[in-house]
């Protein structure tokens, strides 16, 4: 699954490296050092954006290699989910976008820290 | 014959008109700069300084104790008689910029959803993100923000909620 070129460089703004990992058919990308907002412990983590439906019915998903602590108290409902030979950690937040672009579904992601629902 | 740097606080304090120069010698808050024009605009003025017109303002000295205001746009004669200077001042009413657009507001601490109603949006409806020295970032709506001047917001429409 190939995502346009302009939607990967936006991405890059909040990471220090955007990379795919593929599992069977599908094509995850990998964020290195991705930038949480202000107020999440650590500042800055690895994750995997995941852009499109999964078997868990979401139709995106925002992985992350720890449980990041903010300012609310989240639904951590996946942990150490082995997804492209890696440990996983999501928190419950679904998201329904009119015209999502890459950058968007993160964003969207991203803002899970700074509601309580 | 055209000199080749000047003072402009010395001749103003010699009560002489400034001869035309290449380069005239402006203080500005007290900080030296070199000018390359006689007719700058206020806004140059103020860059020279690292500051901008979203925040701040200038504002012309003349020795007889006379200020005025100086418009971001507007060309400044450093020629003038008795000009000996600028200051700056920190704006009370501030222009940040939300999706691209310049927008006014007061500086201090605003609400979320005082700042997206400048955009006819409501937080109910929609995130605001700030790009502060990296990607735009949400911000939490129930959090005050401290408008400084110059700050970039962009907006995206609420799409999440935990399931």
């Amino acid at each position: 699954m190939d995502y346009p070129q302009e939607q990967i460089d936006e991405l890059k703004r909040y990471c220090s490296k955007v990379s795919a990992l593929t599992e069977g058919n599908a094509t995850f990308l990998f964020l290195e050092q991705l930038r949480l907002p202000d107020g999440s412990e650590p500042a800055a983590c690895d994750a995997l954006l995941r852009p499109f439906l999964g078997a868990d019915g979401y139709p995106s998903q925002l992985y992350f290699s720890v449980q990041v602590k903010s300012p609310y108290a989240k639904n951590w409902n996946v942990s150490n989910a082995r997804i492209c030979e890696k440990n996983w950690f999501a928190f419950s937040w679904k998201i329904n976008l009119a015209s999502p672009t890459l950058a968007k579904i993160l964003v969207a992601h991203l803002t899970g820290f700074t509601k309580e629902k | 014959m055209e000199n080749k740097e000047v003072d402009i606080l010395e001749f103003a304090e010699r009560g002489e008109d400034v001869p035309h120069a290449t380069v005239y010698r402006v203080r500005i808050d007290g900080e030296v700069v070199k000018i390359e024009t006689a007719r700058p605009t206020g806004e140059l003025l103020l860059s020279k300084v690292g500051k901008r017109t979203c925040a701040f303002e200038l504002i012309e000295e003349f020795v007889d104790h006379k200020n005025d205001v100086v418009e971001p746009n507007e060309e400044i004669d450093l020629r003038k008689h008795g000009l000996k200077g600028f200051i700056t001042a920190h704006k009370e009413i501030v222009t940040i910029f939300i999706n691209g657009d310049p927008y006014k507001i007061e500086r201090g601490n605003r609400t979320v959803a005082e700042i997206l109603a400048k955009v006819n949006e409501t937080p109910e409806g929609y995130v605001l993100l700030e790009e502060k020295s990296g990607p735009p970032m949400p911000l939490p709506p129930d959090q005050p923000v401290k408008i400084h001047g110059c700050e970039v917001f962009h907006t995206q429409a609420q799409s999440g909620g935990s399931s």
